[in-house]
């Protein structure tokens, strides 16, 4: 599904230089639940932003669905997300302004889903995530596992092929950390493809892979024995 | 997604109330201050536009400069009109207006009581050809052309009659004596019309045109009006008027003064014909003579300008605000883009919102100025409603709604959606508030403008309090005018006695020429028995009692003035200006100087027995008989009866009681007369009208520019001190105090109004300077009115911004920095 080849990123400022990602050549399969750990600063969230389209490389190939995206207009690559993927943030990244149901029916507008058709998906997602009865609330009214159960719905939405996950139980505790981590390995049973940067290696432990980085490159990577 | 964009919009709208507020009640101010100019501009243009002749019909008018005399004249010699129809095959129709002031007009009968009437004009009997006026009654080809007949407009007959049917055939006596026969009546002529007419009077019979001069230019009395032939060729037709003119202008000089008009021309002096087109007349022309006050395309100019600029200031609240706030909006602009929204998409939101900011602002707009219609309509003095039942008003309004939307929201737009979505959802944009160069740039802007209307209201009113303060040369103050004095008939003089008779009664005269908007008359002098070029004087003649000076308040500077003893030989005396006495070169002495006045038409070569002499027995002092937008013409005084007005000097101790006395001794020796009255300093204070008026609107226009960008500050400042919370508290953690914090925070924008300050001075200064020139005697331009302007806003702005800086400033160091 997706195959990088000494993918670079670099920042610039007017002074200072910073390499973001340093020729990373990766490959992440189709059904794989992937999970990208290593400290602060090494590049991980920056991969991920460069894999999900909406940070651009600086150098190197990317390859997605067998397609070269990495040198596509802005335009084109909105296309591909909006068809394809699925984004879940650390801090939720909700619009305040639309309600619980508003949210999570938002990229379906952007895909021209039909009215009832989006109804219907959306209840049903937000049964499933068990808050049917906070439709009409609008996201400051929610607690954070709500908050992030409504943007897993929303990522989720448009039945994307790759979720990508940037630290998606940070702001969380333990217990609603785990309700969402559950939601994510149900989605990847059924076949969904997961991206996911984590600091916690608990949370890096629901995936099939870790890949270690360090300074903006993959040091180490790791098939995780499965528990589930 | 319309439905989205729409939910999205208005929960921001009710989230953020005092930002909505400032948004749209500064753009409903904006759209309303400009919807009303553009109601006036339009009706301005509108001026007969409704005659459908209007293309084909111009108007012959003369420019003279003689004798010392620089006129423009609406007015032309009678014979202008017929000469052009007959030589010009081009000219279908000539019609002439002669105007006799007003009249006053009575019913037939015993008992009638007579009704002043001002807008009656003597015509041709080709009014109705020339003029589309609808004629509900009589024949429109030979209602004027029998002498004594009239032809009424529709109101008037019912006035007078009750209904038009009533009106014909009936009679109307005017200035109790002259019986004149209602053979028409015509529909209302409408208001946007630069001759407001009521009654039309037939020529045939008028003794002024029979005996007129056959020479162009030598009286100028009627204004005149040609119809040309469908399919005339404009320029043509003008280039060879040019040429006619001229020809005819210098048979004029050939008879009078036996010189060829290249000569006269040679010394300066000149006369020269123009054509005016019947459209441009309300807005290009301002001459002597006209039907009434016309418009001015100045004003025009002035007041769409102020409109654009009190609508740009309150559109670049809204960009300003917009981009000020984006960090509000970062978050969202990135999770729709993540989500795969196009740029083209978000533009299209957010000029969606502004759309709906644009209506709802619009909306408001067009009540706050139906509410200030009526208010507006006086102050412009002219009669604009509401137009709701035209759909042309509903397409504008909605062409208003886009425009202002896409104005003021096109700049944001394109701002906010070019927002990375990677740099939005770390927080990293929108931090900074971008743009703050062009909003900064923009917020000059808006101050210059204020600042500079400030600065014009100070200028224009400065010369209003000099108008007032001048010395006028006469004394204005405590003189009543009783108007219509003619309709006394036999009984002036007793009349006048009575008056005298009252206590609080200094002196009163008789005489129709006033210092102020009254009759004037002007007649070529010569200082020889014989006109030649070099030796007239064009001079003012005005025919006054003995106790005019007196009156009026005038100074003498040399010799006496009229004398009851000395009626004989006064009958040939005449009284000059110090510009008089000047112009025909009288030197310190003009006391016992001679000058010449020819009797009679002037039609060819005149002999020395056509002029009779009168001796300079005074020469007054110079004082401003016509406004101080003119210079001080030369002026000549001479016994006469001329009972048009009587002026009464009076002791302001009972006003009231005076004007009772008097109407009193008028009722009883003048029943069944109108007794009208008015003040002098009135009359005088109106001259100046256009002027208050323009003060006035700058004044309310720029107060409301002030205002409005005031606003902008406060929504800016507010703004800046939410992103600036966490330095604001690190600063007073490390010590700063309030003041400290509050000059911080106000100092920016402070350097941008005065920065305004410097921009709008150099642009104040020359309009106003091009302004103050239409004055011959004007008020300098001072340091200081710039001064109070930029003091003015600078504490205006001071306050604005410091409301918001002092709040920031009190708050606990810690509560601001929590907030991060």
């Amino acid at each position: 599904m997706i195959k990088t080849t000494n993918l670079s990123k670099v920042y610039r400022t007017e002074e200072v230089e910073t390499t973001a990602l340093n020729e990373v050549d990766l490959e992440i399969k189709e059904g794989e639940f992937v999970s990208v750990m290593g400290p602060s600063g090494c590049g991980k969230s920056t991969l991920l932003n460069v894999l999900g389209m909406i940070d651009s490389p600086s150098g190197g190939d990317y390859h997605f669905m067998g397609e070269e995206v990495g040198r596509l207009s802005e335009r084109k690559r909105s296309n591909v997300r909006k068809h394809n993927l699925g984004f879940v943030f650390q801090s939720f990244n909700l619009i305040d302004e639309l309600t619980v149901y508003e949210n999570v029916e938002l990229p379906m507008l952007y895909t021209k889903v039909p009215a009832a058709e989006r109804k219907q998906r959306v209840e049903e997602l937000l049964e499933g995530m068990n808050i049917m009865h906070r439709r009409n609330h609008f996201p400051q009214q929610l607690s954070g596992g709500q908050q992030q159960r409504v943007a897993v719905a929303r990522a989720i939405v448009n039945r994307p092929k790759l979720i990508l996950a940037d630290e998606p139980t940070g702001n969380l505790d333990s217990a609603n950390g785990d309700e969402v981590m559950k939601i994510l390995s149900q989605l990847n049973s059924e076949g969904t493809t997961i991206l996911m940067v984590t600091h916690s290696q608990y949370c890096a432990e629901f995936g099939n892979r870790i890949i270690r980085m360090l300074d903006g490159q993959v040091v180490t990577e790791n098939l995780v024995k499965q528990y589930l | 997604m319309f439905y989205n964009y729409l939910k999205i919009t208005l929960r921001n709208l009710r989230k953020h109330p005092a930002y909505t507020f400032i948004n749209i009640a500064g753009l409903a101010i904006g759209v309303a201050c400009c919807l009303l100019i553009m109601l006036f501009v339009i009706y301005e243009l509108s001026y007969d536009r409704w005659n459908t002749r209007a293309d084909r019909i111009v108007r012959p008018v003369v420019e003279i400069k003689f004798g010392g005399a620089h006129m423009h004249l609406a007015v032309v010699g009678s014979v202008v009109g017929p000469d052009m129809q007959r030589d010009f095959p081009e000219v279908q129709a000539n019609c002439r207006f002669r105007q006799y002031g007003s009249y006053l007009v009575k019913r037939d009968g015993n008992g009638q009581q007579n009704i002043r009437e001002d807008n009656v004009a003597t015509v041709d009997s080709s009014f109705f050809e020339v003029f589309p006026v609808d004629l509900l009654e009589g024949d429109p080809r030979s209602c004027l052309t029998q002498p004594n007949s009239m032809v009424i407009s529709k109101s008037r007959a019912e006035k007078y009659f009750g209904s038009p049917q009533l009106a014909m055939g009936s009679t109307l006596v005017l200035e109790n004596e002259e019986r004149w026969q209602v053979t028409g009546v015509f529909e209302d002529i409408p208001e946007n019309t630069h001759f407001n007419i009521n009654m039309l009077l037939a020529m045939n019979g008028n003794r002024e045109v029979q005996n007129d001069s056959p020479l162009w230019a030598s009286s100028n009395n009627f204004l005149t009006y040609l119809l040309l032939r469908p399919g005339t060729d404009r320029a043509d037709f003008e280039s060879k008027f040019a040429a006619y003119s001229r020809k005819k202008v210098n048979e004029t000089a050939q008879r009078i003064f036996g010189q060829d008009i290249s000569q006269v021309e040679s010394t300066g002096q000149y006369v020269r014909y123009f054509l005016q087109p019947l459209s441009s007349i309300h807005l290009y022309s301002d001459r002597i003579a006209e039907f009434q006050a016309n418009g001015s395309i100045q004003h025009v100019w002035i007041f769409s300008a102020i409109a654009l600029f009190v609508l740009l200031i309150a559109c670049i609240n809204f960009m300003n605000l917009t981009t000020a706030r984006s960090a509000h909006r970062s978050r969202e602009i990135g999770v729709r883009k993540v989500l795969g929204s196009p740029r083209s998409s978000l533009i299209r939101q957010f000029l969606g919102e502004s759309l709906i900011l644009s209506g709802m602002a619009v909306g408001l707009a067009v009540i706050i100025a139906a509410l200030a219609m009526p208010w507006f309509a006086d102050l412009t003095n002219r009669p604009i409603h509401m137009p709701w039942s035209n759909p042309l008003f509903w397409i504008s309004i909605a062409g208003g709604i886009g425009m202002v939307g896409l104005l003021a929201g096109i700049y944001p737009a394109f701002f906010l959606s070019a927002f990375e979505p990677i740099k939005t959802l770390k927080g990293e944009q929108g931090k900074q508030a971008g743009g703050g160069r062009l909003r900064s740039a923009l917020v000059v802007f808006q101050f210059s403008t204020a600042i500079a209307l400030i600065i014009a209201t100070g200028l224009v009113y400065k010369q209003l309090n000099f108008i007032q303060q001048k010395k006028l040369g006469f004394h204005k103050e405590q003189v009543l005018i009783l108007e219509d004095a003619y309709a006394l008939g036999d009984a002036t003089q007793a009349f006048k006695n009575e008056v005298q008779k009252l206590p609080a009664v200094e002196s009163a005269t008789y005489s129709a020429y006033l210092p102020v908007p009254s009759s004037r008359s002007d007649q070529t002098y010569s200082k020889i028995r014989d006109f030649r070029e070099d030796q007239s004087v064009n001079m003012q003649n005005w025919r006054v009692d003995k106790d005019y000076l007196k009156t009026i308040g005038l100074e003498l500077k040399e010799g006496r003035f009229f004398d009851p003893e000395k009626f004989v030989s006064d009958s040939t005396a005449i009284v000059l200006n110090e510009t008089a006495a000047r112009l025909f070169g009288f030197g310190e002495k003009a006391v016992g100087g001679k000058v010449y006045s020819h009797i009679g038409q002037v039609e060819g070569q005149s002999r020395p027995e056509d002029f009779i002499e009168l001796t300079v027995i005074g020469v007054v002092k110079d004082f401003h008989f016509n406004s101080l937008r003119d210079n001080i013409g030369a002026l000549s005084m001479h016994l006469g009866r001329s009972t048009g007005l009587m002026s009464i000097r009076y002791q302001a101790t009972d006003t009231k009681q005076l004007i009772a006395d008097l109407e009193d001794r008028w009722k009883k020796t003048a029943p069944g007369q109108p007794f009208r009255y008015s003040f002098m300093d009135e009359s005088f204070a109106q001259v100046y009208a256009t002027e208050q008026r323009i003060g006035k609107i700058a004044g309310i226009f720029g107060l409301l520019a002030v205002l409005v960008s005031c606003l902008g500050l406060f929504g800016l400042a507010t703004y800046t001190a939410e992103r600036r919370t966490k330095e604001i508290g690190i600063r007073r953690v490390l010590g700063a105090t309030t003041a400290g914090i509050v000059g911080l925070l106000s100092k920016d924008f402070l350097k941008l109004v005065v920065l305004a300050l410097l921009v709008a001075t150099p642009l104040a200064w020359y309009f106003m300077n091009n302004w103050l020139e239409n004055f011959a005697y004007r008020t300098e331009i001072q340091w200081w009115v710039f001064a109070i302007a930029g003091v003015l806003a600078i504490v205006i702005a001071f306050l604005t911004v410091s409301f918001q800086s002092i709040k920031t400033a009190l708050t606990n160091p810690v509560d601001s920095l929590r907030s991060e």
